[in-house]
């Protein structure tokens, strides 16, 4: 029991790491709080059953058009709606409600394409190992693997190239990054599509794992917006750590309650956090 | 006429709800998207005491008013140490959490299945059951409610709230105590919104904790800044718009299942325009 709660937590932890890494990525270049960014993660895991299901197209090539689709549209949102509320030095309350708004609207789209069924990604049983008494699937494996090897890729590119230091540039001071001649709207837009590409992995892995329906966008989103405020909204490392601490905090939570208290818990603890150490655990 | 009373109704319903967020959202400044948790604890205040312990409308609704009003306190304290971002995102949280308790706490609420009532609406030994009597029933409450809402407006602490909304900092050194004021108007709008939930309860005779979610927070939060924010005839214009516009697409002819999908679509574009082109809404006099 207790090791299959570690490694029920490790899956979980990966898919809002993932989810807290791109909402954190968007947060820091633009500030203000993207609750469309699940959503367009949903619609990349839709272009994949789409492609792979409906149209039995092959399964690696519907996953990278998932993930190139999820990113274009959340380049796509950038571009028409949050650049040009930039451009009008719009609140970022104002920018709040706007995503609110497109989280409404592509939820709907999604409702009417897909149906609100839940959906499978993967329709072959998926093979299970054994492993200290408790069982995991080869694709919860996958899981764990990839978010590791993409939160490390992050990372790299943040600290190691000169995009990265652009975008700390941009998240430091965006004023002083424009004055030195930096494109701001051009980075912002690699950032969106970076950042909504890996909330489209994320959904992926839902998909594959255990399934998608269109109300997990928003549902998902905020426990990657918890992740990303205990471990420190701004950073990458927090958000990271943020994403293990809230699935392990949730998972032994409902050892002894109802599974159904999992998202009162997660939000008990964001109170928890504001009130004590709002700041999160890792300062920016 | 039926389908007339109908809508009427639930303009004055969704009319109240608006003048609730707006005190908190317009008047105030605090972006909360909870408004559908006290709505709902409200209506589930209502059905359950009208269901298990045969209480009248008025009773239950002064009972639902009076539990909204002490579970708001409670959240608002919290919410007092948040402002901006954070405050949208923890209100969004709370209503989340109601949504869970009323689909996990069967006991109480019979989970998703929800609650049907088949008491009859009696206020003070009244019965209000018919529709025009139910409709004069609802406008009454819409009137009180805006009455609360112009009073606050013109008095004194009106004028503090607006003025924590556009500098906290500066009303703070003049040694009001900002906390106080927002987490009294915090709880005004909510015994409000309990007050529509009540309302809703009686009219629908069945609650389950759908109608309750965030995205009816979302659609409170449309109507107002379609209407616009910190303007009371503006909530009220905003509710009759977006209580009749699906009423106009439902005349299209779409799948009732797709209507409903739409429907949400154009309330999302809606804020998505308005933000883009005219972030105060219809008749506001303040942008976000």
């Amino acid at each position: 029991m207790f090791s299959q709660i570690i490694i029920n937590s490790l899956i979980s932890g990966a898919i809002y790491a993932l989810l807290a890494l791109g909402f954190n990525l968007i947060y820091n270049s633009t500030k203000f709080f993207n609750l469309s960014h699940g959503t367009v993660g949903v619609a990349g895991g839709y272009v994949v059953y789409g492609l792979a299901q409906l149209w039995g197209w092959n399964f690696y090539l519907s996953l990278l058009i998932g993930l190139l689709s999820a990113g274009a549209l959340g380049w796509f949102l950038n571009y028409f709606v949050f650049s040009a509320l930039r451009r009008q030095k719009a609140s970022n309350m104002t920018m709040l409600v706007a995503s609110l708004g497109l989280f409404t609207i592509l939820q709907a789209l999604i409702t009417i394409i897909f149906s609100s069924q839940f959906q499978i990604l993967n329709q072959s049983l998926p093979q299970i190992y054994s492993l200290a008494n408790a069982s995991i699937t080869q694709i919860q494996i996958i899981i764990i693997l990839v978010t590791l090897l993409v939160a490390g890729a992050l990372l790299l590119l943040l600290k190691k190239t000169l995009f990265g230091k652009m975008v700390r540039a941009l998240s430091d001071d965006e004023g002083v990054a424009k004055i030195v001649g930096l494109n701001t709207e051009k980075i912002i837009g690699w950032v969106f599509f970076i950042g909504s590409a890996i909330a489209g992995l994320a959904f992926i892995f839902q998909g594959l794992d255990s399934g998608l329906e269109p109300s997990l966008g928003l549902g998902l989103l905020l426990k990657g917006v918890i992740a990303a405020i205990i471990g420190g909204v701004g950073n990458v490392y927090g958000s990271f750590v943020g994403a293990f601490l809230l699935a392990f905090v949730e998972n032994f939570g409902i050892w002894k309650i109802a599974a159904e208290w999992k998202d009162a818990i997660a939000f008990a603890l964001l109170v928890i956090f504001l009130l004590f150490r709002p700041q999160g655990l890792m300062k920016r | 006429m039926f389908y007339l009373i109908h809508i009427a109704i639930f303009c004055a319903i969704y009319g109240i709800l608006a003048i609730s967020l707006n005190l908190v959202l317009g008047y105030t400044g605090l972006l909360s998207v909870t408004q559908a948790a006290f709505y709902g604890l409200g209506a589930y205040a209502t059905a359950i005491l009208s269901t298990r312990f045969n209480l009248g409308f008025g009773e239950s609704l002064l009972i639902g008013i009076a539990i909204v009003s002490v579970v708001s306190f409670l959240v608002g304290l919290v919410l007092s140490k948040l402002a901006g971002d954070y405050y949208a995102v923890a209100t969004l949280g709370f209503n989340v959490i109601i949504v869970a308790v009323m689909l996990n706490w069967s006991a109480l609420t019979n989970g998703p299945l929800g609650i049907a009532i088949f008491s009859k609406t009696t206020l003070f030994g009244l019965d209000f059951s018919s529709q025009p009597a139910f409709l004069a029933l609802a406008l009454f409450l819409l009137f009180l409610a805006y009455g609360i809402g112009y009073y606050l407006k013109k008095s004194s602490f009106g004028r503090v709230l607006k003025a924590i909304r556009e500098d906290e900092k500066a009303i703070q050194v003049f040694g009001y105590n900002t906390t106080k004021y927002k987490l009294v108007i915090f709880v005004i709008g909510a015994a409000l919104a309990a007050a529509a939930g009540s309302l809703f309860a009686a009219y629908i005779s069945y609650v389950d904790p759908s109608s309750f979610a965030t995205n009816e927070s979302i659609f409170i939060l449309s109507v107002i800044i379609l209407g616009g924010l910190a303007n009371l005839e503006g909530s009220i214009l905003g509710a009759i718009f977006l209580v009749l516009l699906p009423e106009l697409l439902r005349f299209v002819g779409f799948p009732e299942a797709v209507a409903a999908e739409l429907r949400q679509a154009v309330y999302g574009l809606l804020l998505v325009i308005l933000m883009l082109y005219r972030p105060q809404g219809l008749l506001g006099e303040y942008k976000l």
